[in-house]
C-alpha cells in the first residue's frame, strides 16, 4: 500500500541527499544585510571572538545573487519592505532566511505605523532567533540549528526513520491509499493541501525541491 | 491642568505664555542670555520671551522669523553660526482627556487648545560666544506655511524636509521639498496628534493586548 | 549608398566607417530620403586625431547610478543616488528612511522611564549617549538636575566614555573594511568585545542597555569594576597604538584618505555638522568643554583637533579621541565618589534594586521581601511608580551631549502628564546626511565610500 510512496531508488538518493545537504550546510554564504542594532551583533559574530568562519560562513557576499543565506538583522521599515522582497527574489535557489532579533521576527518593541510586524509578512523564514539584540552565541545557536535543518532536507519525501506512515502523511500531505479512490498511476499522485509544499511544486517559498514540507518544525 | 491662566511661566501652550520682557523672572537666565534677550527684543517688535530652566526662548510671529534668524547670524554680538535644530510640536484644537481607568487613584489629565497650532522651534548656537537659544513660532495647523530658512542656514534644508514629512508644513522656496523618512507616496503626517500610532493587536494564548495607543493603562 | 551621396554632395570620398553622424542626422536623412528632399546633415568626419577633439555627439552624458540601500559599503541602509560624469560624482542625493522606526511617536505613548528603552535603540552604536541625553532632558524638566548624586554622574561619565571608545572602534573596523583592510575589521571588533565585556559586567547587556534612567543610573557598579577597568584601559592603550601602527603610516590608507572628502569649517557650520568632522577642520568645539554635563569638566582632557579638513584628519581625530576618553575613564574611576546612584526624591527614583541571582539579573531578593512582606506602602509606591510613572512639569527643554558622532540633542516637551508630549531627537547623523552632497562633490566613487565612512553616519540615528 504505502510502499509505492517509497521510491525504489530511495537508497541511492539517501546518499546523494546526505552529501548535497552536507555541502550546502557546510558552506552557507550569507548576504550582507544588516539593518539596525542586530547588524552590529551579526558583525561581532563574524568577527574574531565568535568566529563564523569555523562554520564555513566567513565569506559574506555583497551581491544577493551569490548568496545562500539572508540574515535579516534588524527592524524592517515600511520603506525597506519592497527592497527586501526584491533582494530575496534575486537570490538563487536553494536559499534560506534567518530572522534575527525580535524586530525582524515580530516587529519587536516597535508596534507602530513604521515597522512591518515581522519580516515573515514579506518573505518566508526558516529560523527565528529572538533577542534584542541576540547575543552572538544565540545567533550561532540559530545558525547551527539551521544547519541541522538543512541536513535533514529531502529531495523526495519519504518516511523518516522511526516515522509511521500516519505521521508521514500528516507531515507531507501525501494521502494513504485509504484516502483516495483513484486507480493506478493516479493513486500515487499527492493531493496538495493548502499551504503545504510537495515534491513537484513549490508554493509560497518558491521552492522546487521537497524541503519544508508542511509543518516541519524543530 | 494645562489650561490657560495658571500663571506658570514655563508653559508652551495657551494664551498665558506671553510674557513681556519686563516680567521675566531674571533668575532663570544667565547674564549672557539676558544680553541676547535684550538684543533681540530691542531689534524686533512683537517678541515674547520665555525663560525656563535656564533656557531662553523667543516667540515671534511667522513673518518675522527669517529676519530674526538673519539677525542672529549676522549680528556680531549674537553671531550664531549654526542652526542646530528645527523641530515641530503639534498642539491640536479641542479638548482632550487622558485617563487611565485600570487602577483607582490615577490622575485624569485634561488639556485643550482653542485653535490647533504647529509650533516650530529653531535652535541656534554660537560657537564664538558659546550661547544657544530658541526661536519659536506658531503656525495654524490647517494650512501651515513658512518661508524656507535654507538661504540663511543650509542645515535647514534637511530639517525642513523632515518637518514637512511629519507635520505637513509647506516651506516656500525650499529647493527640494519632499518626504524624507516616510516613503514618497505615504499619506498623512505621522507626528501630528490626530495620526494614530498604527500598531497591531498582539495575540497571546487566551488573551490579546491592544496596541499602545489604545491601552487604558 | 545612393542616399548618402545624394544628401552630402560636397563630402570628400572616405571610408564609411570613418563617418560619424549623430542620430538626429540619421533621422533627418531618413526623413529627407522619404520626402525626397536634399537636407544638409550634421556629419563629423574624422580622418585621424584624438577623441577629446571630437565634439560630444551626445550633449548630456551624465549617468545616474543608485548606490544602496543594500550595499556592503554604505553604513547601513543608506541609499545615494549619484549623478556621475564618468566616474566623478557631480551630484549626490541621499535617500534615507529605510530604517524609520517611529521612535519619537512611540515615546508619546509610554511613561517617561520607558522612553529610555526606546531611545537607546536609535543610534545603536552609542546607546548610552542616547539614554544620557534623554535623561538629562527629563531631569532638567523635573528640576532635579542638581540633585542627581555625584556618584551617578561619575558613573554616567565612565560608561559613556567607554561607549565612545566602543563606537569609534566600530567606526575604525567598518571604515577599514570598506577601504579594504579586513585586519582593521577584525582588530576593531576584537577590541570592542573587551569594552563590551565591561559594559555587560555593569549593565547586564552588551548593547541597548537601558542603564541610565531619569534620576541616576539603575544600579550601582559591581565589586571588581575598578580593577577590570584598569586592566581594560592599559590593554586598550596598547591596542590603539597597534591600530596606529597598522594604519597611520600605511601608504594605502594615506592615499585613500588624504585630501578626500574635504569639508571646510564654513561649510561645516553652515550645514550644522558637529563632532569629529568639525574638529578635523580645526575648530575646537566640543560640548564636553563648552556646555559640560554630568560634571565632566572636573576631569582633565584635551579636545582633539586636526587641521586638514579631510578624511585623514577625521581618522586622526577619532583615534586620539579614544585615547582622551580612556584618560577621562581613568580619572573618573580614581575619583569615584561614594554614595547613592539614584536621586533621593522618592517620587522619581526607580524603586527596584537589581541583583544577580541564579537565573540571571532581576529584582534583588531583599527588595522583594520588603515590598511583599514588610511594607504595604512600599508595594503600592513601587507599583504606582513602575506602572504609571511620575508626572513631569510642563515646558520644553533642549539638552545636548557630545556623542561620538557630534551634537546629540533632545527637545523634550511636556504637558504635565506622565507621558512625554513630544520628544524630538536632533541626531548628528541626520544632519550630516544633509552634508553628503557637499562632501562627495567631485569625488570618484571609491572616494565617496571613504568619505561616507569618515563621516560615520549611523542609520538608526538618521532615521529614528
Amino acid at each position: 500500500m504505502g510502499l509505492e510512496a517509497r521510491l525504489p531508488d530511495g537508497i541511492l538518493l539517501t546518499t546523494v541527499e546526505k552529501v548535497v545537504n552536507w555541502g550546502r550546510a557546510g558552506s552557507l554564504f550569507p548576504a550582507t544585510f544588516g539593518l539596525a542594532c542586530c547588524a552590529i551583533e551579526m558583525m561581532s559574530t563574524g568577527a574574531a571572538h565568535y568566529d563564523l568562519a569555523r562554520f564555513g560562513m566567513e565569506v559574506w557576499r555583497g551581491s544577493p545573487r551569490q548568496a545562500d543565506l539572508m540574515i535579516i538583522a534588524g527592524r524592517v521599515s515600511q520603506k525597506m519592505a519592497p527592497v527586501i522582497r526584491n533582494l530575496y527574489d534575486q537570490m538563487p535557489e536553494p536559499k534560506w532566511v534567518i530572522s534575527m532579533g525580535v524586530c525582524a521576527s515580530s516587529g519587536g518593541m516597535f508596534n507602530n505605523y513604521a515597522i512591518v510586524q515581522g519580516v515573515d509578512h514579506i518573505i518566508p523564514v526558516d529560523m527565528y532567533v529572538p533577542g534584542c539584540p541576540p547575543r552572538p552565541e544565540m545567533l550561532l545557536d540559530g545558525i547551527v540549528k539551521l544547519h541541522a535543518k538543512i541536513k535533514r532536507e529531502q529531495f523526495v519525501e519519504r518516511p523518516r526513520k522511526g516515522e509511521s506512515m500516519e505521521e508521514f502523511r500528516r507531515r507531507t500531505g501525501w494521502p494513504t491509499a485509504e484516502d483516495v479512490e483513484l486507480e493506478g498511476w493516479a493513486a500515487h499522485q499527492p493531493t496538495r493541501k493548502s499551504g503545504e509544499s510537495t515534491v513537484a511544486a513549490g508554493t509560497g517559498a518558491g521552492r522546487t525541491s521537497g524541503r519544508r514540507a508542511g509543518g516541519e518544525s524543530i | 491642568m494645562a489650561g490657560s491662566g495658571s500663571g506658570n511661566p514655563n508653559m508652551a501652550s495657551g494664551e498665558a505664555t506671553k510674557l513681556r520682557a519686563a516680567h521675566l523672572p531674571e533668575a532663570q537666565l544667565s547674564e549672557q542670555l539676558r544680553a541676547v534677550r535684550d538684543n533681540l527684543v530691542g531689534a524686533f517688535d512683537g517678541m515674547d520671551v520665555i525663560g525656563f530652566r535656564g533656557e531662553l526662548t523667543l516667540v515671534c510671529p511667522p513673518e518675522v522669523v527669517l529676519k530674526v534668524l538673519q539677525h542672529c547670524r549676522d549680528d556680531a554680538a549674537l553671531s550664531c553660526e549654526m542652526l542646530v535644530d528645527l523641530s515641530g510640536v503639534h498642539w491640536p484644537a479641542g479638548q482632550r482627556e487622558e485617563v487611565a481607568e485600570e487602577t483607582t487613584g490615577w490622575p485624569r489629565y485634561e488639556f485643550g487648545e482653542q485653535a490647533g497650532r504647529i509650533e516650530l522651534d529653531y535652535m541656534v548656537r554660537s560657537l564664538r560666544h558659546n550661547h544657544a537659544f530658541r526661536i519659536r513660532t506658531m503656525l495654524p495647523d490647517d494650512d501651515p506655511r513658512m518661508p524656507t530658512a535654507t538661504g540663511i542656514y543650509r542645515s535647514a534644508e534637511i530639517m525642513e524636509r523632515e518637518v514637512f514629512d511629519f507635520f505637513g508644513v509647506d516651506f516656500d522656496g525650499h529647493p527640494d521639498l519632499r518626504r524624507i523618512l516616510m516613503p514618497e507616496e505615504w499619506e498623512g503626517y505621522p507626528h501630528r496628534k490626530d495620526y494614530p500610532l498604527g500598531g497591531v493587536e498582539v495575540q497571546y494564548v487566551g488573551a490579546t493586548v491592544p496596541p499602545p495607543d489604545q491601552r487604558s493603562y | 549608398m545612393s542616399d548618402q551621396q545624394q544628401v552630402a554632395p560636397d563630402r570628400p570620398a572616405q571610408d564609411d566607417d570613418a563617418d560619424l553622424t549623430t542620430e538626429q542626422t540619421r533621422e533627418e536623412r531618413a526623413v529627407a530620403a522619404a520626402s525626397g528632399a536634399a537636407v544638409a546633415p550634421h556629419t563629423y568626419t574624422v580622418a585621424s586625431g584624438e577623441w577629446e577633439d571630437l565634439p560630444d555627439a551626445v550633449e548630456d552624458d551624465l549617468m545616474v547610478i543608485n548606490m544602496g540601500p543594500q550595499h556592503p559599503s554604505t553604513h547601513g541602509v543608506l541609499r545615494m543616488v549619484l549623478t556621475l560624469d564618468g566616474e566623478t560624482v557631480v551630484d549626490n542625493k541621499p535617500v534615507i528612511g529605510y530604517l524609520h522606526t517611529g521612535i519619537e511617536k512611540n515615546l508619546e505613548y509610554r511613561p517617561w522611564v520607558q522612553g529610555v528603552t526606546f531611545v537607546t535603540r536609535m543610534d545603536y552604536l552609542s546607546p548610552l549617549f542616547n539614554e544620557l541625553g534623554y535623561c538629562l532632558a527629563v531631569e532638567k524638566l523635573l528640576g532635579i538636575a542638581d540633585e542627581v548624586p555625584e556618584r551617578a554622574s561619575a558613573i554616567r561619565v565612565i560608561m559613556t566614555e567607554l561607549n565612545r571608545v566602543a563606537s569609534h572602534l566600530v567606526w575604525l573596523a567598518t571604515g577599514g573594511l570598506e577601504l579594504g583592510s579586513t585586519s582593521a575589521m577584525i582588530y576593531g571588533f576584537r577590541e570592542r568585545e573587551t569594552v563590551l565585556d565591561i559594559l555587560e559586567y555593569v549593565t547586564g547587556l552588551r548593547m541597548n542597555h537601558a542603564y541610565i534612567r531619569p534620576g541616576g543610573v539603575v544600579q550601582d557598579l559591581p565589586p571588581e569594576f575598578a580593577e577590570r577597568v584598569d586592566t581594560l584601559v592599559s590593554e586598550l592603550y596598547d591596542r590603539i597604538d597597534e591600530f596606529e601602527d597598522l594604519l597611520t603610516g600605511n601608504p594605502i590608507w594615506v592615499e585613500r584618505n588624504k585630501g578626500v572628502a574635504v569639508l571646510t569649517a564654513e561649510q561645516c557650520l553652515d550645514l550644522g555638522v558637529t563632532g569629529p568632522v568639525l574638529r578635523a577642520t580645526g575648530l575646537a568645539h566640543d560640548l564636553r568643554k563648552t556646555a559640560p554635563y554630568c560634571g565632566i569638566d572636573q576631569y582633565d582632557f584635551d579636545v582633539v583637533v586636526a587641521d586638514t579638513a579631510d578624511a585623514f584628519g577625521r581618522y586622526l581625530v577619532r583615534i586620539n579621541e579614544m585615547r582622551q576618553s580612556l584618560r577621562i575613564v581613568t580619572q573618573a574611576v580614581a575619583q569615584l565618589p561614594s554614595g547613592p546612584v539614584m536621586v533621593a526624591d522618592k517620587k522619581v527614583a526607580w524603586p527596584a534594586q537589581l541583583a544577580l541571582g541564579p537565573d540571571g539579573i532581576g529584582n534583588s531578593p531583599e527588595y522583594i521581601s520588603k515590598i511583599m512582606g514588610q511594607s504595604m506602602e512600599a508595594l503600592i509606591h513601587h507599583f504606582k511608580l513602575v506602572t504609571e510613572g511620575f508626572a513631569v512639569p510642563e515646558g520644553q527643554v533642549y539638552t545636548a551631549v557630545e556623542s561620538p558622532r557630534g551634537e546629540l540633542g533632545y527637545q523634550v516637551t511636556s504637558n504635565g502628564t506622565n507621558k512625554p508630549y513630544r520628544v524630538r531627537v536632533r541626531d548628528p547623523s541626520f544632519v550630516h546626511i544633509g552634508a553628503l552632497a557637499d562632501l562627495t562633490n567631485g569625488l570618484l566613487i571609491p572616494d565617496v565610500i571613504a568619505g561616507v565612512a569618515s563621516l560615520d553616519p549611523v542609520m538608526g540615528g538618521v532615521d529614528r
